[in-house]
Formats: C-alpha cells, structure tokens, sequence
C-alpha cells in the first residue's frame, strides 16, 4: 500500500448507492470497505481450507465457489 | 543403610560428595539387582564392589541434583542393572506382552527353570532369605516361592515402569490406526459446529428456504454472470465443441489435481458427500455453484437459443446456421405432416424461424450491451442504476495478502480470481441491501456510519472484545484511519463536519 491508496471511495460509495438506493454519508464507505475486508478475509481464509482438503494447489475457482455462500450467510446482517 | 554410607566415607574420600543422595540410589540399585537383598536389609561383603559395579561412573550424581535428574540417574543405572542381567528384562518384557494360557505355562516352565538358575548366579546369601520370604508370606509350597519372588520384583522395580508402556503405546498407535478414516469426519464435524452455531442467529423469515427465495433472484443472477464467465474463458472451444464441450471444461480445473490419485479423489467424494449431508439446506446455493451441471443442463435443454446467448458474436455467427437448420427441419415435418405436435409452430413456419432470428438477434445484442458493459465493469443494480464494480486490482491484492496470511501456498488462479470478483460483487449487493434497511428503520435516507456498526455488529465483526477501531487499525491504512474519528460515535457527523471542512470531499 506503499503510496497507493487501498481502494477507489468513490467507487464503492457508488456501488453501495446503486444497491441501497440510499446516499452514503461521507465516511460510511471507509467502514464498509472495512466490512469488506473482513468479508474477503474470511472468504480467502475459508478457501484456502477448503483448496487444502481438497487437496488443490492454490485457491481455485472450485474452492472460492464452494465457500462463497457460507461466507455471504456470515457476513448477512 | 548407616554402616554402608560410613564404609565408603572411610575408604574413599573422592566419593564423600555424594554421600547421602547417591547412597539412596545405590541401595535401591541393589535392590533392583538382587530381590533378596531388601530382606537382607544391606550391608555384607559383596555390598560394596555391587554398588560401584552397578552405577559404574566416574561421577556419582551431585548432591545438589535436582529431582530430575536424579530420576535421569536413576534410569541410567536401572538400565545398566539390566544390561547386567539381560535375561531378566527380556524375561520381564514377554510377561508383560503374553497373557495366553500357553504363555502361563511357559511362563511357569521358565520360572521353574529359572528356579534353579537364580540360586546359582545370585549371590550366596540370598537365596536362603528368598526361599525364607516366600515361604513365610505365601505359605504354600516351594514351588510358589519363585512367583512369590516375581511379585516382589514387581513392587519393587518401579523404575522398570516404562517397560509397560511401550506395548501400550504400541496398542494406542493402532488405535489411531483404526481411527484414522474418522479423522476428516471430525473435520467435517468442525464444519458442521461452526455451521449449527450460526445457524441460530438468523431470524426464521431468513431461515434457509427464506434465503433461497433471495437466492434464487441472486442466482439468476448468479447465472448470467457465470455464462459469461465461461464464455470468456472457453468461448471459443465451445464453439468448436458445443455444449458439452463445455461441461468438460468446468470440470476440468478440478479433474486435473483429483485425478492423480484415486485416493484423494475418494476422499473428496466423501468430504463432499458428508458436507452436504451436514448442511441444513444453505448448501443448496453451494451445491448448484460447484456443479457446473446445472449451466449445461440449462445449454442443452435451450439447444437454439441458449448457446449463442452466452458466446461471442463470432460464435453465434458459427451457431446461426446451426438454428436456421433446424428451423429447416421444422419445416420438412410440416410438409410431411407427421408429427402433429408441431403444427401450431409449423403453421407459422418460415416466419416463425425469421421471428426467432430476430428475437436472437436483439437477444444477443443486449447480450452484447451487457457483455460489454461488464468489459467496462458497469452493472445494473436491482433500482436501476447503474454501478461500477471494484477495480480487480484491488480485490486481487486483498485478496493475495489475506491469501499469504493464512497460509495458503500457491497463487490465486485468475479463475478464483473471477469468483472472488463475483463474490465480492454479491457481497456488496447484500451490504447495501442490509445498510438500506438499517437506514430505513432509523428513518434516514442517508446510509450513516452508525449503520455500517449496527450491521458489523450484527455480522460480530465487532463485539465488546473487537472494537471497531481495533479493526480499523488493524486493516485499513493511516490516512483512512485518521477518516475514521471515533468507533461508535453519538454525534459523528457534526463533530467531522467540523473538524473536516472541506478537506476532504469525495475524495477518490
């Protein structure tokens, strides 16, 4: 993250807008995006389980798919 | 005990240091050697060349030794005792091990064998004391006197002890043997627990059924975009090699590694077919992702229309003649008349072919609409406006570093690349969805920061032990940070406004 910024705001404030509906205030974005990292820490994490017992080598795509759906259900509000 | 230790004292004044303590041992090591020796209560000639015969070191162990080492020491001389007297351990090993009826009897023969044998190699003066001993405990004849000698062997070798242990571990290790199959069982269970934990926590209106209702409009979704995936990635074999062609190919990323051992294909199979087992009915969204089946089913159910949807244009310039053919056939049956079923299309025949190829072709031209938008990674959201997803840089950079922190080896394929893509897009779907409800129900039209709590709160990323900050700190850069006033603010937007001016308006 050297001098590069972790992540585009505008962008994610769009996204959430656009599936909201609803405005974002200034900084919200900054605890989504952090809501997101955990959301990508706990998929990657689960993946990196499941390419293991699978016996793969790095993550696939196998892998990502399979623990998608639990990772969304954890992160559901 | 009081005239040996001044016996050595007397002689050999090098061994003063040791006086009290390694006296101790050597009596006991005495003992070890020669069961009689307990009743004899010590002392006697041959006491003394026993004593250095049997520890037989230079250095007798300190008197300041701690306890372990004297158990260090004491081990060593019971195993030199045994060196000495090798046919008593082995003796002592195959008791232990044998418990047959046979081995009694063997056992037996040894021990009378043996009977005759320890009166001539101990020393002189014990046997008499033994016999004595065995007789005056037991009372029964002399032939009972040599087990009576084992029993007492027994209580006095507790050092021996670590003799027992090794048949036991030997039997542990094949219990672990046999319970090795249910060792990813217990995986699984761990799945399984951490799956019955969460369950609770949804509300019954999201029950899984609940869920999959969303699911479905999600997977609709889910649908198109992973088409289109595939299309992009083997676009051009399954124009080469329709539909199936690309059933082979969504295996084939996991055919690969599974198929080099029979074994870890079993095992998947099991891990797989257990996983689903164990799932309430969450899996089933899973299920439908994993089997790249369902795609194909759907391609070949939808033989004219579907295959072009999902490919490029090139492709569907290959499949055009492919529909124009069949519609053909339609015709040809028409004309026959034999398959009365298809009257009511045939009737409309030729326009009915040219009305298909019209509905194709502004079909595919959305298709197009939409693949290119995609390309500029712009999507409609359910409220009709358009959205960007993030930039694959991003989301690949996150998710290499999470990657490298649990310890996953190997890179990610540009394949999970695509499906972490696509999982963060639902995710973002979700988030707004859940922060728009949050916002509702506080009567704001603006999603707050307090929202984004209440939801991180709700999904216990953030608990009394986790505080927002913490997970702030730890993740985002300082820069970010300094955004982020205060974790769980009552008035955050004032204070901000305040403190912020007009620093930092949508800054990118």
């Amino acid at each position: 993250m050297a001098g590069q910024k972790l992540y585009p705001r505008a962008t994610v404030k769009k996204i959430v807008k656009a599936h909201s509906n609803c405005n974002v205030s200034k900084n919200a974005d900054v605890m989504m995006f952090l809501d997101y990292m955990l959301f990508m820490q706990t998929l990657v994490k689960e993946a990196a389980i499941e390419a293991k017992q699978g016996g793969e080598r790095g993550i696939t795509a196998r892998s990502v798919k399979k623990v998608t759906a639990d990772s969304l259900a954890k992160f559901r509000g | 005990m009081a005239r040996e230790s001044r016996r050595p004292d007397a002689t050999t004044p090098t061994r003063r240091a040791s006086s009290a303590e390694p006296l101790a041992s050597i009596t006991r090591r005495s003992i070890l050697r020669t069961p009689g020796s307990h009743a004899r209560g010590g002392g006697g000639p041959p006491r003394p060349p026993q004593g250095l015969s049997a520890s037989g070191r230079k250095m007798a162990p300190p008197p300041t030794a701690t306890p372990h080492a004297r158990a260090a020491f004491r081990t060593i001389d019971s195993r030199r005792a045994a060196i000495f007297t090798p046919h008593r351990a082995r003796r002592k090993s195959l008791r232990e091990v044998r418990d047959s009826p046979r081995d009694f009897l063997l056992s037996l023969g040894r021990v009378l064998a043996r009977n005759t044998e320890v009166i001539t190699t101990s020393s002189s003066s014990s046997p008499p004391g033994h016999d004595d001993k065995g007789l005056g405990s037991d009372g029964n004849d002399t032939t009972l006197g040599p087990i009576s000698l084992d029993e007492d062997d027994d209580d006095e070798e507790l050092p021996k002890r670590p003799r027992l242990s090794l048949p036991i571990g030997e039997e542990d290790d094949d219990d672990s043997d046999d319970l090795q199959p249910h060792r990813s069982v217990v995986i699984d269970d761990d799945n399984f627990t951490m799956q019955s934990i969460e369950m609770p926590r949804r509300a019954i209106s999201e029950q899984p059924g609940g869920r999959f209702s969303m699911g479905s409009v999600r997977m609709s979704d889910y649908f198109n975009t992973n088409d289109m995936l595939h299309s992009e990635d083997v676009g051009v074999d399954s124009g080469f090699f329709p539909p199936t062609a690309v059933l082979d190919e969504g295996n084939f990323t996991m055919g690969v590694e599974e198929l080099s051992s029979p074994e870890r294909l079993d095992s998947d199979g099991d891990r797989r077919g257990l996983g689903r087992e164990s799932d309430f009915g969450i899996e089933i969204p899973v299920g439908e992702i994993n089997e790249s089946t369902f795609m194909i089913a759907h391609q070949v159910a939808e033989s004219p229309d579907r295959p072009p949807i999902g490919d490029d244009e090139p492709i569907y310039d290959d499949y055009a003649p492919l529909v124009d053919q069949r519609s053909d056939d339609f015709d040809d049956e028409d004309l026959l008349g034999e398959v009365p079923a298809l009257e009511e299309e045939s009737a409309e025949g030729p326009s009915m072919a040219l009305h298909h190829e019209t509905e194709l072709e502004t079909v595919t031209a959305k298709r197009a609409e939409v693949r290119g938008s995609t390309k500029k990674s712009i999507k409609v959201s359910k409220h009709g406006i358009e959205y960007p997803s993030l930039p694959p840089a991003v989301v690949k950079r996150l998710a290499q570093n999470f990657a490298k922190a649990s310890g996953a080896k190997g890179k990610i394929t540009p394949d999970a690349m695509k499906s972490i893509m696509q999982a963060s897009d639902w995710f973002f779907e979700q988030l707004g969805e859940d922060l728009q409800a949050y916002a509702k129900h506080a009567g704001r039209k603006t999603i707050d920061e307090s929202d984004v709590f209440t939801l991180m709160k709700r999904q216990r990323q953030i608990n009394p032990n986790t505080t927002p900050f913490a997970l702030a700190q730890r993740h985002l850069p300082r820069e970010l940070l300094q955004e982020l006033r205060m974790p769980p603010p009552a008035v955050p937007k004032k204070r901000r406004r305040v403190a912020k001016g007009g620093e930092d308006d949508e800054v990118t």
